[in-house]
C-alpha cells in the first residue's frame, strides 16, 4: 500500500490537473457562445447559397465548361487531381474532433482510384503538423486557422483554390468539415465545392430516384439518410429539380453568372465551414474537459478514501506501537520492583 | 400603385431585409437594373454598389452591398444572397476609410495575382461605403 506522502501527492496533481481542465471549460464555454451566436447569424446565408446553387444548376443549360470539368480535354485526362480542404482546430484537447477530421481525410485519400493524385489543404494547425509528419502531400502555402472566422479569410481561401483550379493544379476539390447539429452531436460532412455538378447528371439522378417508389436503390436510400457523398444528390438539389426544368435566363451573361456563382459558392461555403468548425470545435473541447473534471472529481473520491485508510491504519499502527512499547516498560518496572524486594 | 413582391435579402451576418417591396433597383455589371413585380424568372449578379427597394409606404430603403447573386421566382418574389450589406447609417466611415487607404497601400506594391484581385474588390467595396454613408450624410 502506497504511504500517505505518495498519495498526497498524487491528489495534489490531480486536483492542479482539475484546476486547469475546469478553466478551459469555462474558456471553451465562454467562446462557444460566441461561436453559436456567429452560426446562428450565417445559418440563413450559408443554407440560402447551398439552395441558391441548387436551384441554379437545375436550370442551367448544359454547357462544356472547365468548372463542369466536361472540357473535351478534361475528358481525355486519365489522371484526377484531387485537392481536399480538411478542417481541424489549432489546438488539441477536443475530444474526437480533430481526431475525426483526420481519419476521414485518411479514408478518402485510400479510397482514391488507381495513379489519382492528391494534395491536402489543412486549415488548423493540429491537422497540418499531423499530416506534414506522416508524410502526407500537403501544400505549405495554405496556411489558415478555423478561430476567429472572418469573411476576409474565407474569400483569401476560395481565390486560392479557385485559382489553383482554373490552373488546372486540381481537378476535383473536397472540403472536409464539422457540422455541429446540436449542443451533443456533431457530424463530419464531405461535400464537393468544384466541379460543379451538370444539369443532366443531377436531372438523370432524381430521374432515377422517383422511378423507384419504394426508395430501395443506393440513391434514393442517400437522399433519405442524408447521406453526404460527392455522388449523391442533396435535399436543396432534390427540391430544386422537382420545380421544374427550364432554362431561365442568366443576367448578364451564362459565363458571368457562372463564374460568379462559382466564387459565392465557395466562399459562402468556406466562410459556413469556418464558422462551423469553431463552433464544434469549441463545443468538443467544452464536452471533454467537462468530462475530464469528472474523471478528475472521481479519482479524487477514490484517492481520498484511500488516503484515510491509510492514514488510519498508520494511527493504529502507531498506536499499538505506543502501547507496545508502553506495557513493556511497565513489565521491565515490574520485573524490577520484585526483583528489589 | 404598382403590386408588390417578396423581397428577400441574406447577407453573411444575417437577414438583412425580409418583406413586401414594391421596386428594387440594383447594380449589375453594365449599370443599375430595377426590378418590379412579376418580372421574369432569371439569376443575376448583383456588384458592389448601393442597392435601393421601395417599402410598401413608397420610401426608399437605401442599402450598400458587396457582390452577390440574385434570383427572380417564379411567383415574383426576389432573394439576394450577398457577403454583406449594410445601412446607410451603420457604415463607419472611418473604418471605411481606413481600409480604402489601406487597400491604396497594397495596390502600390507588388503583389500575386490573387492579392491584386482582392485588394481591388476590398477597394471598391470600401468605396461603395463611403460613397452610401456620403449619401446618407446630406
Amino acid at each position: 500500500m502506497a504511504s500517505t506522502k505518495e498519495i498526497q501527492n498524487r491528489i495534489n496533481s490531480i486536483q492542479d490537473t482539475m484546476k486547469i481542465t475546469k478553466a478551459m471549460y469555462m474558456m471553451s464555454s465562454m467562446k462557444l457562445r460566441k461561436a453559436k451566436k456567429k452560426l446562428e447569424e450565417t445559418e440563413p446565408f450559408f443554407k440560402g447559397t447551398q439552395i441558391g446553387i441548387a436551384e441554379c444548376l437545375a436550370h442551367f443549360p448544359d454547357i462544356r465548361h472547365i468548372y463542369f470539368d466536361n472540357r473535351v480535354e478534361d475528358d481525355h485526362e486519365t489522371i484526377k487531381k484531387h485537392g481536399f480542404i480538411v478542417f481541424t482546430g489549432d489546438k488539441g484537447m477536443a475530444g474526437a474532433y480533430n481526431h475525426n477530421a483526420i481519419k476521414m481525410a485518411i479514408q478518402r485519400i485510400d479510397g482514391l482510384a488507381e495513379g489519382d493524385e492528391y494534395k491536402l489543404f489543412v486549415v488548423g494547425e493540429v491537422g497540418r503538423s499531423f499530416f506534414i509528419s506522416n508524410g502526407y502531400n500537403v501544400d505549405e502555402n495554405f496556411r489558415f486557422s478555423s478561430n476567429n472566422p472572418s469573411m476576409h479569410r474565407a474569400r483569401i481561401m476560395a481565390e486560392y483554390m479557385i485559382d489553383l483550379y482554373n490552373k488546372g493544379e486540381l481537378d476535383r476539390i473536397d472540403i472536409i468539415y464539422t457540422k455541429m447539429l446540436n449542443s451533443i452531436t456533431e457530424e463530419l460532412c464531405v461535400e464537393r465545392l468544384l466541379p460543379l455538378k451538370t444539369h443532366s447528371f443531377l436531372k438523370e439522378k432524381a430521374a432515377k430516384i422517383e422511378a423507384d417508389a419504394e426508395g430501395t436503390s443506393k440513391d434514393a436510400k442517400e437522399l433519405k439518410e442524408g447521406v453526404k457523398h460527392v455522388h449523391s444528390l442533396n435535399s436543396y438539389e432534390m427540391e430544386a429539380i422537382s420545380q421544374g426544368d427550364v432554362f431561365i435566363p442568366f443576367y448578364p451573361s451564362l459565363k458571368g453568372v457562372l463564374e460568379k456563382l462559382v466564387h459565392n459558392h465557395f466562399t459562402a461555403f468556406c466562410y459556413g465551414a469556418l464558422v462551423e468548425c469553431s463552433a464544434s470545435e469549441e463545443n468538443a473541447r467544452m464536452m471533454a474537459m467537462q468530462s475530464a473534471t469528472d474523471n478528475a472529481e472521481a479519482i479524487l473520491h477514490d484517492l481520498s478514501i484511500e488516503y484515510n485508510r491509510v492514514r488510519q491504519a498508520q494511527i493504529t499502527q502507531e498506536i499499538t506501537e505506543v502501547i507496545g512499547g508502553a506495557k513493556a516498560l511497565k513489565k521491565k518496572k515490574l520485573k524490577k520492583k520484585l526483583q528489589s524486594q | 400603385m404598382a403590386s408588390l413582391f417578396n423581397l428577400k435579402i441574406i447577407a453573411c451576418d444575417g437577414v438583412f431585409y425580409d418583406g413586401p417591396s414594391e421596386m428594387l433597383i440594383y447594380p449589375a455589371d453594365d449599370g443599375e437594373i430595377a426590378i418590379m413585380n412579376h418580372h421574369e424568372k432569371m439569376t443575376g449578379v448583383v456588384d458592389i454598389g448601393e442597392i435601393r427597394f421601395k417599402l410598401e409606404d413608397g420610401t426608399w430603403q437605401h442599402a450598400v452591398i458587396s457582390d452577390g447573386l440574385l434570383s427572380v421566382y417564379p411567383d415574383g418574389s426576389v432573394k439576394i444572397l450577398a457577403y454583406s450589406c449594410e445601412k446607410p447609417e451603420d457604415i463607419d466611415t472611418f473604418r471605411a476609410r481606413e481600409a480604402l487607404e489601406r487597400a491604396q497601400d497594397e495596390l502600390q506594391q507588388k503583389q500575386s495575382y490573387i492579392e491584386h484581385q482582392i485588394s481591388i474588390a476590398n477597394m471598391a467595396r470600401a468605396m461603395a461605403r463611403l460613397k452610401g454613408a456620403s449619401h446618407h450624410n446630406n
